[in-house]
């Protein structure tokens, strides 16, 4: 069951980047926007992944906990504008 | 509970990708369709996950239940084990303390106490205990001293001997009531 509600976030985590994938075919403001954003999100991301062991300390929260959110969050993202991108 | 999560689990996967995929662009309103069926899409995505996160957690607690259980029986069992065998060895000891004259009725009263408590007893022949008996009582047969069997069947020689000497007559005791 614990597999299933993982599933289930992840899948929720998907659709979410696809509704920004939405989001963006909407205007060309909101397009700027939602990159923007995407942008924001993978400097973040990069910089936890270099960082990981200092802030796993300060989220007290296992390494390697942290690196499986990270790799689930960028395969989310690339799952839901992936779809959304290729239908 | 799990077939409404199931249910939910698949419509969101179909409400994420049937609109994005068959729905024809050519419709005015498609944009806005796909919006609010990613909406839901997501709604039911996480109401689902959160459902078999709840039931997880059931299945946690049941198996903690379980083992609190298995564990409450099993120091059970210990306890009656340690308490009969208690009863035993003190028995033992006011035979021994009383006159000679009463040893052999008190050693027939005794004898059938440990028959019924024996039969209710968790060890039987399939206990690890068991072939250790009929080596020792192979040794006794061969004309084997006790000194002999304790350090080299029970390998409980030096510090241990005593300790050792104590267990052989536990282990004789015991069994030699259940082959009776």
């Amino acid at each position: 069951m614990r597999a299933m509600y993982l599933v289930n976030y992840f899948t929720a985590g998907c659709i979410a980047s696809s509704l920004l994938g939405w989001t963006a075919s909407l205007h060309p403001m909101a397009f700027k926007a939602i990159t923007f954003l995407v942008a924001t999100v993978a400097v973040v991301w990069t910089l936890c992944w270099l960082l990981d062991f200092s802030i796993s300390q300060l989220l007290k929260v296992s390494v390697s906990d942290l690196q499986a959110v990270l790799v689930s969050g960028l395969a989310m993202l690339l799952i839901g504008l992936g779809v959304f991108v290729c239908t | 509970m799990h077939l409404k999560m199931f249910v939910l689990s698949g419509a969101a996967l179909t409400l994420w990708l049937t609109p994005l995929s068959a729905l024809d662009k050519k419709i005015g309103w498609h944009k806005a369709m796909q919006g609010v069926s990613l909406c839901a899409a997501i709604a039911c995505a996480v109401k689902s996950g959160n459902i078999a996160y709840k039931l997880s957690q059931q299945g946690e607690i049941e198996a903690i239940k379980e083992r609190a259980i298995t564990a409450d029986v099993i120091d059970e069992i210990s306890t009656s084990a340690y308490v009969s065998q208690q009863q035993r060895q003190q028995e033992a000891e006011l035979i021994l303390a009383s006159p000679d004259s009463d040893v052999e009725a008190g050693r027939k009263a005794l004898e059938a106490m440990y028959t019924s408590d024996l039969q209710d007893c968790t060890s039987t022949p399939d206990s690890p205990d068991y072939p250790v008996y009929l080596e020792v009582c192979k040794s006794l047969e061969a004309g084997k001293s006790t000194t002999w069997i304790v350090e080299n069947i029970l390998k409980m020689g030096g510090r241990k001997f005593s300790e050792g000497k104590v267990k052989l007559q536990a282990l004789i005791s015991q069994f030699e009531g259940m082959e009776k």
